[in-house]
């Protein structure tokens, strides 16, 4: 079985072959929660997500087109799933708007506490790893989805698009402002 | 070229998507402009930076994981494939429905019933000797005779259609029958015998 490609497996998956799925998810646990991880910073949530991507995967299978990667489909039910998460954990209040009784710079997003849920593995980081594990957690979340698809999956724009079902051109306008928000955050800690 | 062009041409570089003209004309420009050569440096950094932390230190899915999507599975729901048959035509499954019901029903219809029953619009001639429905010779039945549930001997004339349903039918080298003679002692032809009777007499009732 370990021979197959992914098409294959997916083929034999969607028939019902339950060893074929258990492959899949052996190929693509680790993605899944990587991702997760990355956006959520809990273990245990990202737990969950794998479980949940998977499950929808198997419910799924008849809205899966074959013209399609199964990966990008697979990072899709992903992400809707984080990014629902992500959703309920936050107050609901608009980030983008600002705050007059700050200096002009504050917006919403800097007064969202860090998550400190701090994972174990948090603790061996340098402090160079924390402060940019710090900006990518203060990234607002439609920039955060993105980046995190494109430097720890190392996605095309494309792909990326793909998965977000949206044209490349947002994508693009994204990273570069996602890239933008981390180096200013970056820029007087490290630079 | 201006430094706010320059730096959406420094992401297009970073994203690998810089055509080689361009990235001329981004060159001469960083060649005279500190500020957007230092910004140049600040994007590289970050985005390896981003590289190098994202992937850093990442810890896996416990290994429990797989069983436990593999356990949590809906247990397989195996469609039977008439069921999908149903599903895609839903007229012909509501016809076969109700030749179904008509079946069931008109066959313990036919069963249960034994009691002799003679029909026809001039019984007064016809003889009756228990289960047996005589017509006696040298008479005449005007009109349509049926008989269920008993044996006929014809030795007379029916002028009309003779039916003998769940029975024998006797004809004597003296009967005349002038319309059909049937004997009904299928099933299937008594139900249909049934259904175009029902539709007859409703439309003249």
């Amino acid at each position: 079985m370990a021979e197959l490609s992914d098409a294959g497996l997916v083929k034999l998956a969607r028939k019902g072959n339950q060893d074929a799925f258990a492959e899949l998810v052996e190929l693509y646990k680790d993605k899944v929660f990587h991702l997760a991880y990355r956006m959520l910073n809990n273990r245990h949530e990202s737990e969950d997500i794998v479980q949940e991507t998977f499950l929808r995967v198997y419910k799924n299978w008849d809205k899966y087109d074959e013209n399609q990667k199964f990966s990008t489909w697979m990072y899709r039910i992903a992400t809707n799933l984080c990014i629902d998460r992500l959703r309920k954990r936050k107050p609901n209040f608009s980030l983008d708007a600002e705050l007059n009784d700050q200096d002009g710079t504050a917006d919403g997003y800097s007064l969202i506490p860090g998550d400190n849920r701090t994972p174990e593995s948090e603790f061996l980081l340098s402090e160079t790893q924390q402060i940019i594990h710090q900006a990518i957690a203060g990234l607002p979340a439609k920039y955060k989805t993105i980046m995190i698809l494109r430097y720890l999956q190392e996605l095309s724009l494309q792909e990326i698009g793909d998965i977000l079902n949206m044209p490349v051109t947002t994508v693009k306008t994204r990273v570069h402002r996602g890239r933008e928000f981390l180096r200013k955050r970056l820029e007087h800690k490290l630079f | 070229m201006e430094c706010k062009q320059a730096a959406s041409l420094m992401h297009d570089y970073l994203d690998n998507e810089l055509p080689e003209e361009q990235a001329l004309d981004l060159k001469s420009h960083l060649d005279r402009c500190v500020s957007c050569r230092t910004r140049l440096k600040e994007l590289e950094q970050t985005d390896m930076l981003m590289f190098a932390a994202v992937k850093h230190s990442l810890p896996s899915a416990s290994d429990d994981v797989l069983n436990q999507i593999m356990s949590n599975l809906p247990k397989k729901r195996r469609q039977q494939p008439w069921l999908g048959w149903v599903k895609r035509h839903p007229a012909l499954t509501a016809a076969a429905m109700f030749l179904l019901v008509m079946l069931f029903s008109t066959l313990s219809i036919w069963k249960s019933d034994d009691q002799l029953v003679v029909k026809g619009a001039d019984l007064d001639k016809v003889r009756i000797e228990g289960h047996t429905v005589i017509v006696p010779e040298g008479t005449a039945i005007a009109g349509d005779l049926t008989i269920e549930n008993g044996n006929t001997e014809v030795y007379g004339e029916v002028e009309g259609n003779l039916t003998v349903i769940d029975g024998s039918l006797y004809q004597a080298s003296t009967a005349k029958i002038a319309g059909d003679a049937k004997t009904i002692d299928q099933a299937l032809d008594w139900i249909w015998y049934r259904i175009t009777n029902t539709f007859t007499e409703v439309a003249y009732r």
